[in-house]
C-alpha cells in the first residue's frame, strides 16, 4: 500500500484505479471519467491534512483522524473546519463512492457504479451510464444525461433529472420538489414519492407506460387525455395506460401536487 | 432563463465556434461535446435557446439551408468576441489546463441547464393545474346554476337571506325584550331552520352530490 499525506495543494498520479472512496467534510469533490492516467488534483486545503491511500486498484481519500462534530469542539482548541477541493480523473469503468458532510459533489462521464452521500452539499451528475445511488438531507440533486438506473433520496433537497435516459428512476423526498424530464421511452420503472414536495414528470408524446398518479390533499394534473381521473375528497388520482404500457410510472404524494407533462417534439436539428 | 457556463461563458464559446465557420445547431452541439471530452453533451434544448438569444441580440444571423438552420456570426458578433478575447483564452486554459477546470465547467453547465429546466417544468405544471382548476370550476358552476334557476340569477337568495338577518337583528336590538320574548324569538328561528332543513331533504329537490361540490 502506498500512502500520501497532503498538507497543501498537490497533484498525484496512479497506475491503476478500479475503485474510489472519498470521505470528506467541507469543500468540493469532482470525479470525472478519463482515458488518460488516473490523477488526483488537490487545489485547496484548510484544516487537517488529507490522507490518500492506494492499494491494488483501490484509492481512498480521507482524514487520518475521523471527524466528529461534537458541540464543545471549540473548547478543546483547534479549528473544526476541514475543507478540501479535490478533483479525480479515473477510468470510465471505475466504481465511485463519495461520503461527505457539506461538500458539493460532481460525478461525470462514468460507466461504473456511483454512490454519493451528503448532508447539505449539492450533488451534480452528468453523463453516467452505470447504476447511481445518491442521498442527501438538505442538498439538492441535479442530474443530466444519467442513463443508468438512478435511485435518489433527500429530506428537503430538490431532485431534478434532465434528459433522463433509458434506466429506471426512483426518487423519494419529504419536502423537496421532484422534477423529472425523460427522453427515451420503453420498459422502465419510474417511482417518485414525496410527503409535501411537488412531483412533476415530463414524458415524450409516444410513451409506453402504465401510469398511476396520486395525491392525498394535493392536486393531480395530467396532459395525457388517455388517463382516467378520479377525484374524491381525500384522494386525487389519475391512472391508465400510455402506448403499449410496458413500463411503469408511479408518482405518489401526501400533500404535494403531482403533474404529468407532455414533451413537445424537439426543435428540428 | 439565466446565463449558464459561469458569467456567460457558453455564449462566448458559441460565438467562437461560429467565428471559425458557419455551422448548424447539431454541429455546435457535437463540438461542445468534444470540448467536454465526451463527458457531457449539452442537449438541443439548452443550445437552441442560446443561439436564438444571440440572434435576437444581433450577434449571429440564421438562414435555412437544405432544411437545416445555419448560424453565422455578424460583424457585431465579431466585435463582441474581439472585446472579450482575454476572457476566452482564460476559459480555454481553464478547460484544457486541468481536469479540475473541466469538472468545474461541466458542473456549472449542468447546474445552469437543470435550473432552467426546473423553472420550465414548474411553470408548465402550474399553468396546467390552473387550467384544470378553471375547467373544474366552470363545470361546477354550471351544476350549481342549474339548481338555482328558479331564483333570479342565484344571487337573489343570498341577498334576501342577508337582508332578513340584518332586519331581524336590528329589530331585536331596538326592542326592549323580556326573557320570555327572547326565548320565543329563538324558538321561531330554530323552527325556521328546521323547516329549511326538511325542505332540503325532500326528494323533489335533491341536495347536490357532495363530490361534485368539492
Amino acid at each position: 500500500m502506498t500512502t500520501w499525506t497532503l498538507e497543501q495543494p498537490d497533484k498525484l498520479g496512479f497506475d491503476e484505479v478500479q475503485r474510489v472512496l472519498v470521505k470528506l467534510v467541507e469543500g468540493a469533490v469532482s470525479v470525472v471519467g478519463s482515458d488518460d492516467q488516473p490523477t488526483l488534483e488537490l487545489s485547496e486545503l484548510s484544516g487537517e491534512p488529507l490522507r490518500v491511500r492506494h492499494q491494488g486498484g483501490a484509492l481512498t481519500v480521507d482524514y487520518e483522524r475521523p471527524w466528529r462534530p461534537w458541540p464543545l469542539a471549540w473548547l478543546t482548541g483547534g479549528s473544526q473546519r476541514r475543507k478540501a477541493v479535490l478533483t479525480l480523473a479515473v477510468p470510465r469503468d471505475c466504481r465511485v463512492e463519495l461520503r461527505v458532510v457539506s461538500a458539493s459533489l460532481m460525478v461525470g462521464g462514468l460507466q461504473g457504479m456511483v454512490e454519493a452521500h451528503t448532508v447539505s452539499g449539492e450533488i451534480t451528475l452528468a453523463g453516467l451510464r452505470g447504476p447511481v445511488e445518491v442521498e442527501s438531507v438538505s442538498g439538492p440533486l441535479q442530474a443530466s444525461g444519467v442513463t443508468g438506473d438512478l435511485s435518489a433520496r433527500t429530506v428537503s433537497g430538490d431532485l431534478t433529472v434532465a434528459e433522463g435516459g433509458g434506466g429506471s428512476v426512483r426518487a423519494r423526498t419529504v419536502s423537496g420538489a421532484v422534477a423529472v424530464d425523460l427522453l427515451a421511452h420503453g420498459d422502465r420503472d419510474i417511482r417518485l414519492s414525496s410527503v409535501s414536495g411537488d412531483l412533476t414528470v415530463r414524458l415524450p408524446e409516444a410513451s409506453d407506460l402504465q401510469v398511476k398518479l396520486q395525491s392525498t390533499s394535493g392536486q393531480v394534473a395530467s396532459a395525457f387525455g388517455q388517463l382516467e381521473h378520479d377525484r374524491t375528497p381525500g384522494r386525487d388520482t389519475a391512472f391508465g395506460r400510455l402506448g403499449a404500457g410496458t413500463g411503469r410510472l408511479r408518482a405518489t404524494s401526501t400533500s404535494g401536487h403531482v403533474a404529468l407533462l407532455r414533451r413537445t417534439p424537439e426543435a428540428t436539428v | 432563463m439565466s446565463p449558464v457556463f459561469s458569467h456567460g461563458r457558453l455564449r462566448l464559446y458559441l460565438l467562437k465556434l461560429l467565428e471559425e465557420s458557419p455551422r448548424h445547431g447539431y454541429e455546435v452541439i457535437r463540438l461542445l461535446e468534444d470540448r467536454f471530452m465526451g463527458l457531457y453533451a449539452p442537449s438541443p434544448g439548452t443550445i437552441y435557446p442560446r443561439l436564438q438569444r444571440l440572434e435576437a441580440e444581433g450577434l449571429v444571423t440564421q438562414s435555412q439551408e437544405g432544411g437545416r438552420k445555419v448560424y453565422r456570426i455578424t460583424d457585431a458578433g465579431r466585435q463582441e468576441l474581439a472585446g472579450r478575447r482575454e476572457e476566452l483564452e482564460e476559459l480555454e486554459a481553464d478547460i484544457s489546463g486541468s481536469v479540475h477546470g473541466l469538472a468545474r465547467e461541466i458542473r456549472d453547465e449542468v447546474r445552469g441547464s437543470v435550473r432552467d429546466l426546473k423553472q420550465e417544468l414548474k411553470q408548465a405544471a402550474r399553468e396546467m393545474r390552473r387550467e384544470q382548476r378553471h375547467e373544474n370550476r366552470s363545470r361546477r358552476d354550471d351544476h350549481d346554476r342549474h339548481h338555482r334557476d328558479w331564483w333570479d340569477e342565484g344571487e337573489g337568495f343570498d341577498r334576501h337571506l342577508r337582508e332578513l338577518l340584518d332586519r331581524t337583528s336590528r329589530a331585536l336590538r331596538r326592542a326592549q325584550l323580556s326573557e320570555a320574548q327572547l326565548r320565543e324569538c329563538a324558538a321561531i328561528l330554530d323552527e325556521a331552520f328546521e323547516r329549511i332543513r326538511q325542505t332540503l331533504k325532500s326528494p323533489d329537490d335533491p341536495h347536490p352530490d357532495p363530490q361534485e361540490r368539492r
